[in-house]
């Protein structure tokens, strides 16, 4: 299966964050790149052009970045397509470059109305929606294993915003190396620090926001929380969020609480944590 | 007359060039950029730390290099210096962005061009298939890991705070460093230079360009051959902010001049065929970047080769390609440097204040050259936000009396090949540009 990878408005992240895949060797032997603006010798128009004028299928067309609402050229390419996937949250949301202008978007959605580019019912010529891969970046393990997935004929499970399951069905949360402290609610109260979570005061999104950052660790070695920075949830369509170093509050509680936790949950054992949390969590630095 | 409109590949984001020949010769040429995320607008309003979040995503090669440059903005801002652990490391993962910066450039968006010159080299450098350029994607990705050791990840890290950094680096991550760094000293000693370290200084204080070895031998060879080696010059007027290892100053007839004033720095409007702004310095357009460094850095080899050809491709060039080596140097020295200050406080600002007001300038010297971030913050929010991007010096278009560095650098060519291959010289990025 050959690659068609095209870059809209971005910042082309993306295209090195693939190229921070563990073994670049292997990839490009594995998936060929009939063009990559960033990488290929010949010119994106000609290429392009040649696909259009022979009425070519193209097996797997990768979109990094926002698009423009009825960009004609796109939409032709994408039916000619065997599978589509968004690279990265701007050509999944429309993310930052469509914050300012209505007129941008994602292939399949302006940050959480569907639509997009594409409209609700698109299907590819291989009969999937636009697979998105979200994030920003993505992590090149999603785009590499999402590719070779598609490319091998193995059935991707999807979740309500069309993101294979296997890298967005569990919160960013898991795995990350705060979750002893999340627990037992002992929170950051600096930052710099080595101890606490950094869910109650500084905005981290980690246990609101679906992700494989922390079990699929960054550059192969780590994660923004390891880093000791919160996660800004930036593989959720409302990336980014304004204050996102802040955790809002409203009577002592977040006023968003992590996903599918109560709030009568959340005060009780939250309560019942703090009092029995153990002293080595409370006097580590 | 001719007018020629090539969209340019394997740039960063996407660039247009029109060329105007007459008689075989580019008699004007103009770089254009029609798109732009509105980055500076998108902060408006918001509190000034997301800022720290939202100007990495400017660019994707050079992110780091503004997150530097937000967090000296807000710090500059609060009137706070951040620890001194946290400078040494903020060095060092801003100077590693620099070095993947420098070898993707070569091998990635130089280099590739020469098999137009010479096809046996498509084994080696030919993107996807090249073993040199396979090589050089392993050695960079290698380079980002170590940032991620201390950033928690690259691209698009938001550790660097006001006052100081978010991690707490111990010694695991210095030995971690200092293996990559030894895997880059490697790759650039035996296939960019192919000498070894003494033979390769020596190299360096012989003062000639001549003589070189290896990947840049075969450069300068090919540049040759080319007809390029001084062709591509410009207003030979260099301009660097200063850093860690270069001061600042400006450069114009081989005389330099410190202490820079920000209130001689002004961004133009733009011009009616590029949404890139123009960025002038005492009114006059500079050259930002590597040359720029190595000159006021008084490299020895980079001065000898520039008194022998001015600004030409050739000099631009290898003043980039050296400047891998000087940074690998001082991430050696600075790494030394941080085990004895491991146990300091990784921030200076335990808790960002909500309402503070003023205005604050970050600068930092990006692979590409001069960054400069302006924030102006009332209440806690922000009010106005500014960035001059090292591509805008480079790449910027013309104003009323200067053509832009890169645009007066084509003028007189000959071969539309010459022109892609001078503008690379520049290491060009579009979507800083216009961010």
């Amino acid at each position: 299966m050959k690659v068609l990878w095209l870059q809209k408005l971005t910042c082309c992240g993306n295209t090195h964050s693939l190229l921070n895949y563990e073994t670049p060797s292997a990839l490009f032997e594995e998936l060929s790149f009939i063009y990559h603006p960033s990488l290929s010798l010949d010119s994106q128009e000609e290429v392009v052009r040649e696909l259009i004028e022979k009425g070519k299928d193209i097996d797997l067309l990768v979109i990094e970045g926002a698009v423009e609402c009825g960009d004609k050229e796109l939409i032709e390419l994408c039916k000619r397509s065997v599978f589509v996937v968004a690279v990265g949250n701007c050509a999944v949301y429309g993310n930052i470059p469509a914050l300012s202008d209505e007129r941008i978007c994602g292939l399949s959605y302006r940050f959480k109305e569907k639509g997009g580019l594409l409209g609700d019912n698109f299907l590819s010529k291989g009969g999937l929606p636009v697979i998105n891969l979200s994030g920003c970046p993505a992590h090149p393990e999603w785009i590499v294993t999402t590719l070779l997935m598609l490319a091998g004929g193995i059935k991707l499970e999807l979740d309500q915003w069309n993101r294979p399951m296997l890298f967005y069905s569990s919160l960013t949360h898991w795995g990350c190396t705060k979750n002893e402290y999340f627990e037992w609610k002992v929170e950051t109260e600096e930052l710099g620090s080595k101890k606490g979570c950094l869910f109650y005061h500084f905005g981290c999104r980690g246990p609101l926001s679906y992700s494989s950052c922390n079990q699929t660790l960054w550059n192969g070695v780590s994660s923004k929380t390891r880093a000791g920075t919160p996660c800004f949830g930036c593989t959720e369509y409302d990336f980014p969020r304004i204050g996102m170093w802040e955790t809002k509050h409203y009577a002592g509680i977040p006023t968003e609480l992590p996903i599918g936790v109560s709030k009568r949950g959340y005060i009780m054992l939250s309560g019942v944590a703090k009092v029995f949390a153990p002293e080595r969590l409370k006097d580590e630095n | 007359m001719k007018i020629e409109n090539i969209n340019l590949a394997r740039f960063e984001g996407e660039v247009k060039l029109e060329l105007v020949w007459k008689e075989s010769m580019i008699i004007d040429a103009r770089i254009s950029i029609s798109s732009t995320r509105n980055i500076e607008r998108v902060l408006l309003g918001r509190p000034y730390m997301d800022a720290l979040v939202i100007t990495p995503r400017v660019c994707g090669i050079c992110g780091h290099a503004h997150l530097i440059a937000s967090a000296k903005a807000i710090e500059d801002l609060m009137q706070l210096e951040p620890t001194q652990k946290a400078k040494l490391v903020r060095r060092i993962t801003q100077s590693l962005e620099l070095l993947q910066n420098h070898i993707k450039w070569f091998y990635l968006f130089l280099m590739p061009d020469f098999v137009f010159v010479k096809d046996e080299l498509r084994g080696l450098y030919a993107p996807f298939l090249g073993e040199r350029w396979k090589k050089a994607i392993e050695v960079s990705s290698s380079i980002t890991k170590a940032i991620a050791l201390f950033s928690g990840q690259w691209p698009h890290s938001s550790y660097a705070i006001p006052g100081g950094i978010t991690s707490q680096p111990s010694y695991r991550e210095i030995a971690f460093l200092r293996h990559i760094l030894l895997g880059v000293k490697n790759f650039f000693l035996k296939f960019l230079v192919d000498m070894e370290e003494d033979e390769f200084c020596r190299w360096l204080r012989r003062g000639s360009w001549k003589g070189a070895k290896g990947d840049i031998a075969l450069l300068l060879e090919l540049s040759e051959k080319e007809g390029l080696i001084d062709i591509g010059r410009s207003y030979d007027r260099f301009i660097s902010f200063g850093n860690s290892y270069t001061s600042s100053g400006y450069y114009i007839k081989k005389a330099v001049h410190g202490k820079m004033k920000l209130t001689q720095l002004e961004e133009l409007e733009a011009p009616n065929y590029t949404r890139a702004k123009p960025v002038r310095y005492k009114r006059l357009p500079f050259e930002a970047g590597p040359l720029s460094r190595q000159l006021l850095a008084g490299t020895f080899l980079i001065k000898e080769a520039h008194r022998e050809l001015a600004d030409a491709f050739v000099v631009r060039v290898l003043a980039r390609v050296l400047e891998i080596w000087y940074v690998i140097k001082a991430i050696e020295k600075w790494s030394e440097e941080l085990k004895g200050l491991l146990h300091e406080p990784s921030t200076n600002l335990k808790k960002p204040p909500l309402k503070i007001s003023g205005t604050g300038y970050g600068i930092v010297e990006a692979a590409r050259g001069s960054l400069i971030h302006k924030i102006k913050v009332k209440n806690g929010l922000i009010e106005g936000y500014s960035i001059i991007t090292p591509s805008q010096w480079n790449l910027g278009p013309r104003c009323e009396k200067f053509y832009g560095v890169a645009e007066k650098a084509l003028l007189g060519l000959k071969k539309e090949l010459h022109a892609q291959i001078i503008l690379r010289s520049f290491d060009l990025c579009s979507v800083c540009t216009t961010h």
